[in-house]
């Protein structure tokens, strides 16, 4: 090979090892100091980019980077967002370019802005308040399984259109294809049961022509991008893509912060006496700590030197939001928690036009729960040491488990069954999942 | 001082809107902001400048 680049920076990275979990800090600051552009040759070989700036620069270029995933080579055959790469299906509009992205994009955004998701805060407070009273008498939760699984997966079927009580179908697929590594013996169970939920799509796409109800379901079938209504094949991956980043992603967010704010009960007293003046700060600084999405794959488009590195087109490339959250330079004393931090530019919700579509849902459920746990169980002590992590966090940084005991309180209202039938009534007979109307100007 | 958001680089964040939302506005649509005017009024110049500083996309711009 006569075009071999000279003085490639190589490393050995594996973010699917439960080892990049446990010495995240001292791996992110070793690639950040050597090499933040490095060649490693994991997963049939690939770059990965762990500094802030070059993160920010890569991931603002969809030109010179793409997301395309083309499992049927009609375009350039390009392998997506994952490395490696395993679902034979596009995901959705995270694994697809500009312009039919932004298309798709604009099509959603109505259901999705602030304006949008400010509508569903009375139902958020009530599915929250329910959840808590499932287990307020008793004095223990499990802060995963009865809080923090529940309430994104009831506001994503909320949002897309589908019967709320449906969650329970996709939550175990849902969280499991996701903390599942892809060389565990689990993998053909966890993939069957994520096909089982894939069907249970395919026939949700049937109804919604059949039946309409608002939603983004409905959106999706009866969308015309660039002349063309999509195919279902696409839509099943679109709905996936919703599933996947409305169920694992605020969950983690919420064990993650939970089991932090128990250990530092110091810092917990004083985000509640002053939640006004924190929850925001806080909210952010969380994300970027814990990055509950580390990082995305992207395809090189074009051949080009970025960082004194020769890229070349077809080269898959990892960007690492995680790593990018911890750059000393960007984030002064990085690998610690500041509940007031500013100029908090993190990339915990991606940069560029692919930045999470969900951010203003994750955010507001997540300052709800919080609200919540704060104010009914204000002395919660979680287990940590039984806290069961995701071995990897390849994915998703999650948790399973996150068991807490506190005083036991007195229910408020009805229980969650009850609670979540109530809801399904006002989404049939208000239209709650309406997008919102188009703005003056 | 003036402020202003570069539309092609906003991507609808909303931290702007949440560190200074008496100068910056979000399109009810896509969430996506912009300025009330371009002129900053003094007493909220030190939001705009923590709402710069903490866009992750950094498009807001400002001159003094």
């Amino acid at each position: 090979m006569t075009d071999t680049v000279p003085n490639r920076a190589e490393v050995h990275f594996d973010r699917h090892t439960p080892e990049y979990r446990v010495q995240f800090e001292a791996i992110t600051t070793e690639l950040q100091q050597k090499c933040p552009v490095a060649w490693t040759e994991t997963y049939g070989g690939h770059w990965v980019i762990s500094d802030h700036q070059s993160v920010f620069e890569l991931a603002r270029d969809p030109h010179l980077l793409s997301s395309d995933h083309d499992p049927h080579n009609e375009r350039k055959g390009y392998l997506g967002i994952s490395i490696p790469a395993i679902s034979p299906t596009q995901g959705g509009i995270l694994e697809m370019d500009p312009p039919d992205q932004k298309d798709y994009r604009s099509l959603m955004n109505p259901y999705l802005s602030p304006a949008a998701v400010a509508r569903w805060a009375p139902m958020v407070e009530d599915i929250t308040r329910a959840c808590l009273d499932e287990t307020i008498e008793s004095g223990s939760i499990d802060f995963v399984d009865d809080l923090a699984n529940i309430v994104p997966a009831i506001m994503t079927m909320a949002l897309m259109g589908l019967p709320l009580a449906d969650w329970v179908i996709y939550c175990e697929p849902a969280h499991a294809a996701i903390y599942t590594a892809p060389d565990s013996p689990d993998v053909p169970r966890v993939m069957e049961a994520y096909f089982a939920m894939a069907i249970k799509l395919q026939e949700e796409l049937e109804n919604a022509r059949q039946r309409p109800r608002p939603g983004l379901v409905h959106a999706l079938v009866n969308a015309k991008i660039a002349g063309e209504t999509p195919t279902d094949e696409f839509l099943g991956g679109m709905l996936g893509l919703l599933i996947g980043g409305g169920f694992d992603t605020t969950t983690s967010l919420t064990a993650k912060s939970l089991d932090w704010l128990s250990n530092n009960p110091g810092e917990r007293a004083r985000l509640a006496a002053d939640l006004p003046g924190l929850i925001n700060s806080a909210t952010e600084e969380f994300l970027r700590f814990f990055t509950p999405a580390p990082g995305d794959g992207r395809t090189v488009t074009t051949d080009c030197v970025y960082a004194g590195q020769q890229l070349k087109e077809g080269d898959r490339l990892w960007l690492s939001w995680a790593m990018a959250n911890r750059d000393p330079e960007v984030f002064p004393d990085p690998n610690t928690i500041h509940l007031d931090r500013t100029n908090n530019r993190h990339s915990a919700f991606g940069l560029g036009v692919h930045r999470c579509i969900g951010s203003n849902v994750a955010r507001s459920i997540y300052k709800t729960m919080l609200t919540q746990v704060l104010d009914r169980m204000p002395d919660f002590v979680c287990d940590s040491e039984s806290a069961v992590h995701y071995d990897t966090v390849g994915v998703i940084n999650g948790m399973k488990h996150l068991t807490a005991t506190f005083t036991p309180g007195k229910r408020l209202g009805d229980n969650l069954a009850d609670t979540i039938a109530k809801w399904q009534h006002k989404c049939d007979t208000e239209g709650l999942a309406e997008p919102i109307a188009r703005s003056e100007g | 001082m003036k402020a202003w958001v570069d539309a092609d680089k906003c991507q609808g964040h909303t931290l702007c809107a949440m560190a200074a939302g008496e100068f910056f506005t979000l399109s009810d649509e896509d969430g996506h902001a912009t300025a009330r005017s371009h002129d900053v009024p003094s007493e909220l110049e030190a939001k705009v400048r923590l709402a710069a500083g903490g866009c992750p996309e950094q498009a807001i711009v400002i001159e003094a």
